[in-house]
């Protein structure tokens, strides 16, 4: 027998919930339309595609048990705990608009079944084995709702925005940054030499790319020798505090905490990890970034193996949630415009997640619930990926200045070379913020404004000439199933 | 002249004035500092909001608000603390205008060393340099301001217009009493108006009449005593009663006795 | 050299009609209004000196400027700022700064190095006096 079969259900008499054997999930207490979730509830809401001829329902209570604490039959030993109180409930599903065959099942979990401070024990629950399992066709955990309580077990960003803003002595702008370019092969005295000219330009930052660990044609040290070479003789070039996000991901922690430490050392204010050292990493260097007055920067390197598709997976508001609570202080979360996944709706619910002390519901960017966030801090989202100074009014409209702008290509290949590249997008940016706070209307003068800062400004002339026409024009894949409505409130 | 006449004319000039700069008739910012002289009461604080209005309006002033100060705000106690505190009054004030209300109590000639005169010239020098930033209105009782001037030449020639506030007459105040009851749902009786009549001819013959304002009290003690008549008799109270103002709530006014006192004593 | 802090320094130096919509920017922001200045503009000094407090209720521009015009009177050949300060709960730092006034000729940084076991080098800035 199926453990999900209509039929079996059908012809199931009513029997005593604790008897041995095989029940409905729904009829072992994990579906309960009336449930009112409670302030301290973690609510998780999922893309439910059963398979052919399985009851959504069942399928959504199935879900609940299978994240909480059930499993394929009933067990005596449920009578040895305060069990409908660990019992997960699916206290409602809905159709998803426009996709027959898929439901939004939302799930409310009580404080009591999670660890706190601990985003591996909120993995394992929340999308552990319950993805595997084959009733369902797919599944996708679309968003959740963390109370206070449970995010007041966090430590948070390491610096968040603000702070991190005072230590640079930046205000007002969106941060300058370049990932160094081609991403493998420099020599650490070449990569020193790409980060060395981009900071002099006028770039705030630099940054190795995901990749870029520790291999044969560059050891770790030698970059990071090299790089802060050039970054102390940027600064003195310039005035300005400046800094490389030295990557410290490695095989070991053991290795990272190397790495960190050698990093602080030279006098580094920032480092960097990508998201497949794994979430404890995570929590681990964003402990250690907390006790070393250093910036924690976040490469979401391999997110898209599970964001990307809509019927399957975790969506990235969910890994931006994740990333808040666990205290990296960058992550990367889409430009919009350039050339990696991103709509702009969507990602105007990861930049809000990132920045705000309280997300209420707006479906329309894909946020299902309020969020407060208790004052934890802020997370600097970066926008990385195949932007151009030619965007700047887009790329400021869109995003706002509370963000790092990665100009990668967009520095390095510029025609006059990496430190003009870097003027040039400095200039636009800074011309782009004087005219919007002088009240001109960047999104229709955007390219007025950028005309007349290129006439004072060659390397900027150069830079519009050559990416003009430069655009990534493609379908968003992870797009919103909401409209926009007007509601009361507006 | 009438005030309205003269703010009329004042606009009037300011509109030309706007036009032929548009035309390159003039180029120059014309001086828009004045004095409005008159009793208390006579509705100087009012025009002077209403003028920062027309001046925000005509785009001579960029924000138009209006900051409304007495010595004691722009004069210190010690030394070294007045041009702060003058600086301080005149940035919250830039971009509206500044209404320094008995503006010549700045001006303390008995005492040589009174810090009024730093404020003074703190006063003329951006009255003078900042044309483009702030309009002053200086106000106050006629011939002290006039004394004020002749003291301090300085202002008199940074002044471009003078208003003067008359005194309203008894049939003006009355149709302000009206006014003001009215806007808050109250109106006298025919006993009552009677009343008030005598009531504003009695007062205007004693000390500290100050003309609107003194209405103003005066409508406000009635209310309560209206109040009071009701909460003490028994029996219901119609809403034609919670909006009337009779004679009784008039006449119980002191300033009756005190006038029987003086026609006796006189 | 110049020094690139700030918000505008990539910029032409900013007229006083372009400091003015600068300031007046944050004035409706309602950030409070702060003028510092100093003659060591090395990226770690945090604290340039204030020229008076912060102008917390300030309407227009003017009233920045009429700061300004004094300070620079005092500090012609200093580093001038202009920063605007958000009370705002969670952000209660500052929202936006820039240069308003350099020194004629501005001071370099020296780049001093001192070396140590295995290639490491530690580096620091000394502002050079201007002559």
């Amino acid at each position: 027998m199926n453990v999900i079969d209509k039929k079996a259900q059908a012809s199931g008499e009513k029997r005593s919930r604790y008897s041995a054997g095989v029940l409905e999930y729904r009829q072992m207490g994990y579906w309960d339309p009336d449930y009112q979730p409670k302030d301290t509830d973690i609510l998780a809401v999922f893309r439910v595609t059963p398979q052919e001829g399985v009851d959504p329902v069942e399928a959504a209570a199935a879900v609940a048990g299978e994240s909480s604490t059930a499993t394929w039959t009933v067990v005596w030993t449920d009578r040895l705990t305060a069990c409908d109180k660990y019992r997960a409930k699916c206290y409602r599903i809905d159709p998803v608009p426009n996709t027959p065959g898929s439901w939004f099942a939302y799930i409310a979990y009580d404080l009591d079944l999670f660890e706190p401070g601990s985003i591996a024990n909120l993995a394992a629950s929340i999308i552990g084995n319950v993805f595997g399992f084959k009733p369902l066709k797919a599944l996708r955990l679309e968003d959740m709702r963390l109370p206070v309580g449970y995010v007041k077990t966090f430590q948070g960003p390491a610096t968040g925005i603000v702070v991190e803003r005072e230590r640079l002595d930046k205000f007002g702008r969106p941060l300058l940054g370049a990932t160094v370019k081609p991403k493998l092969g420099l020599s650490g005295r070449n990569y020193g030499r790409v980060v060395y000219e981009a900071l002099k330009g006028g770039l705030d930052s630099t940054k190795d790319d995901e990749n870029i660990n520790s291999q044969p044609f560059m050891h770790w040290r030698d970059r990071y020798l090299y790089c802060m070479e050039a970054v102390a003789k940027a600064e003195a070039a310039t005035g300005e505090v400046k800094g490389t996000y030295l990557n410290v991901t490695a095989a070991t922690m053991e290795d990272m905490y190397e790495r960190a430490e050698f990093a602080k050392d030279l006098g580094s204010v920032i480092i960097m990890i990508d998201l497949v050292i794994g979430y404890t990493a995570i929590q681990s260097m964003a402990k250690w970034a907390r006790k070393n007055d250093m910036i924690l920067h976040l490469h979401r390197a391999g997110h898209s193996t599970y964001t990307r598709q809509k019927s399957h997976g975790v969506s990235f508001r969910v890994i931006t949630k994740w990333m808040r609570l666990a205290g990296v202080d960058h992550i990367h979360a889409g430009t919009v415009v350039g050339k990696l996944e991103g709509d702009p709706n969507m990602t105007r619910g990861y930049y809000d997640l990132c920045r705000e002390d309280f997300n209420p519901m707006r479906l329309e960017h894909g946020l299902f619930f309020d969020q407060h966030w208790a004052s934890l801090n802020k997370v600097m989202p970066v926008a990385s990926g195949g932007i151009h100074a030619g965007q700047m009014h887009q790329l400021l409209d869109m995003l706002g200045e509370d963000c790092v702008l990665q100009f990668g290509g967009g520095t390095i290949g510029h025609p006059a070379g990496i430190a003009a590249g870097a003027t040039a997008n400095r200039v636009a940016l800074e011309a782009m913020i004087f005219a919007r706070n002088a009240g001109r209307d960047i999104m229709r003068e955007g390219e007025d404004i950028l005309e007349a800062a290129a006439k004072k400004c060659l390397p900027l002339r150069q830079a519009l000439e050559t990416w003009k026409d430069v655009t990534f024009d493609y379908a968003s894949t992870d797009t919103p199933d909401f409209l926009p409505t007007a509601t009361a409130a507006e | 002249m009438p005030v309205k006449t003269r703010i009329r004319q004042i606009a009037a000039l300011l509109l030309v004035d706007r036009v032929r700069q548009r035309l390159g008739l003039t180029s120059e910012t014309p001086t828009l500092h004045m004095s409005f002289t008159g009793n208390p009461g006579t509705g100087k604080t009012t025009v002077a909001l209403r003028m920062a209005q027309i001046l925000h309006k005509l785009g001579y002033i960029r924000r138009g608000h209006l900051i409304s100060v007495t010595r004691d705000d722009l004069v210190g106690q010690y030394i070294g603390h007045t041009a702060p505190k003058t600086r301080e009054v005149l940035k919250k004030a830039m971009g509206g205008v500044l209404f320094i209300d008995e503006a010549y109590y700045l001006y303390r000639p008995e005492n040589e060393r009174d810090y009024g005169q730093e404020a003074i010239e703190i006063l003329l020098s951006v009255m003078e340099n900042q044309r483009d930033d702030l309009v002053v209105i200086f106000a106050g009782y006629a011939d002290r301001m006039d004394r004020f001037f002749r003291s301090n030449p300085g202002f008199r020639s940074r002044i471009a217009h003078h208003i003067d506030f008359p005194d309203y007459t008894d049939e003006e105040l009355m149709a302000i009493a009206e006014k003001m009851l009215a806007a808050q749902s109250y109106r006298f009786d025919e006993s009552g108006a009677a009343a008030f009549r005598d009531y504003i001819a009695a007062r205007r013959k004693q000390p500290h009449f100050a003309n609107a304002r003194s209405i103003r009290n005066a409508l406000d003690r009635m209310r309560l005593r209206q109040a009071n008549r009701h909460f003490e008799q028994p029996g219901l109270v119609s809403l034609e009663d919670l909006m009337t103002i009779s004679a009784a709530d008039v006449r119980a006014s002191r300033v009756f006795e005190m006038d029987q006192e003086r026609a006796k004593g006189g | 050299m110049r020094n690139t802090q700030g918000c505008f320094s990539f910029l032409p130096d900013l007229s006083d009609d372009e400091i003015r919509t600068q300031v007046q920017y944050c004035i409706e922001k309602g950030w409070a209004v702060n003028i510092e200045f100093t003659e060591d503009a090395h990226p770690r000094n945090t604290f340039w000196e204030m020229w008076g407090l912060p102008m917390f209720d300030i309407k227009d521009a003017a009233a920045v400027m009429l700061e300004l015009d004094s300070c620079r009177k005092v500090h012609a050949d200093d580093y001038i700022r202009v920063s605007g300060f958000d009370s705002t709960h969670g952000w209660e730092s500052l929202r936006i700064s820039f240069i308003v006034n350099r020194p004629k000729k501005e001071p370099r940084f020296r780049l001093q190095r001192t070396e140590g076991a295995g290639r490491t080098v530690r580096y620091s800035l000394e502002t050079e006096p201007a002559d």
